[in-house]
């Protein structure tokens, strides 16, 4: 059962990713192992997708996975699995949000989860440096928009729109796969 | 402005659209709209919700709509508040889904997604930084970082069992930092 499955999963990213944004990719590229709703491939491109459309990137891409896998129906399912989780917690932590705040139980277990989280995270980018073909070109665009960013805080989408355009000239020249 | 569960709704589907490129803006979008402009709460409560949405698990955007919402109208405002944030993100995805697979085919925009994939990796890296200066702080987070990030790239092992073991041995090494601190 499809629906079933997507709500499983999506329903475990919600109550396991942690640190906001990104930290919902490891579990997102899991899944994309897993189950093969989405590719490694369309994560990627969807992440750029949902920098340009409205709303969290956890989000964009549990819509995107349902929709793919068994049509709004099944877009509808992962999305509200994914909001679950959060639902349930915040209602929880609001009803002793002093106890919560206080609790050094609570404050050693965010530490470490904290933590953790950011080493998901970086797993992926390695993994991703690994697998993605970035060749010649794509490794010497990487090098510029990195030192780029130690010099000068900007916009994300600044650095998305920079390797479009040069993806763009790149590829009409025939020179990815140099 | 009177506090409905609509005018709570339209509120954060604004915020909801106007939330692009991650949930890093989201925090003086919600200033503007729910500080400045409606008056519904002050922004030490607004920033005590971000914080405390930052340190649970979930989506941030999410749960600290769902700590506002709880705080204007308590269950139904959360309910509200959490429609509006998430639909504009439901509603463009399934927009552009249908149309995304046939675009996608083209070779031009494959160069373009080409271009874009390491841009999302530059991205990644930036992400990675940012929680790291906000996590990796001492010799507990740094031994707690070195094992996960391990583990992940051995690829063995749950993350689900990694994020466990994260957060019981944060339980356990905290109890033995105030132990000391006792002791002293």
């Amino acid at each position: 059962m499809i629906y079933l499955r997507l709500f499983v999963q999506f329903f475990h990213v919600g109550v396991f990713s942690f640190g906001g944004g990104y930290a919902t990719l490891p579990f997102l590229y899991d899944i994309a192992e897993k189950y093969h709703w989405y590719s490694a491939k369309q994560l990627t491109d969807m992440l750029a997708v949902s920098s340009i459309t409205p709303g969290p990137v956890g989000v964009n891409v549990a819509t995107f996975a349902g929709f793919t896998t068994s049509g709004i129906l099944g877009a509808l399912v992962a999305t509200t699995s994914v909001i679950l989780p959060s639902f349930i917690i915040v209602t929880l932590v609001s009803k002793m949000l002093d106890k919560f705040k206080t609790n050094r139980c609570v404050k050693g277990a965010i530490r470490g989860i904290k933590s953790a989280g950011c080493a998901l995270l970086s797993a992926v980018g390695v993994k991703l440096l690994f697998t993605s073909n970035l060749h010649l070109f794509g490794t010497m665009l990487l090098v510029v928009l990195l030192i780029m960013s130690f010099l000068k805080k900007r916009d994300p989408l600044f650095y998305l729109g920079v390797s479009a355009v040069v993806g763009l000239i790149i590829g009409s020249l025939n020179l990815i796969g140099v | 402005m009177e506090k409905t569960w609509y005018s709570i709704f339209k509120t954060f589907f604004k915020v909801g659209t106007l939330l692009l490129g991650g949930g890093y803006v989201i925090l003086p979008l919600l200033t503007s709209e729910l500080v400045d402009k409606k008056k519904w709460i002050t922004s030490e409560e607004l920033c005590e919700y971000y914080a405390l949405g930052a340190s649970l698990p979930g989506i941030i955007a999410a749960n600290t709509a769902i700590f506002v919402g709880r705080k204007l109208m308590g269950g139904v405002g959360a309910l509200a508040a959490i429609l509006g944030m998430v639909l504009p993100a439901f509603l463009a995805i399934v927009l552009l889904a249908s149309v995304l697979s046939e675009i996608i085919n083209n070779s031009y925009i494959q160069y373009i997604f080409w271009g874009v994939g390491v841009g999302v990796i530059v991205l990644l890296f930036l992400a990675v930084k940012e929680m790291w200066k906000k996590s990796v702080t001492d010799k507990f987070s740094g031994i707690v970082y070195a094992a996960c990030l391990l583990l992940a790239l051995w690829g063995k092992v749950p993350l689900a069992v990694i994020i466990i073991g994260a957060f019981v041995f944060g339980i356990v090494w905290q109890k033995i930092e105030d132990r000391r601190g006792g002791v002293r």
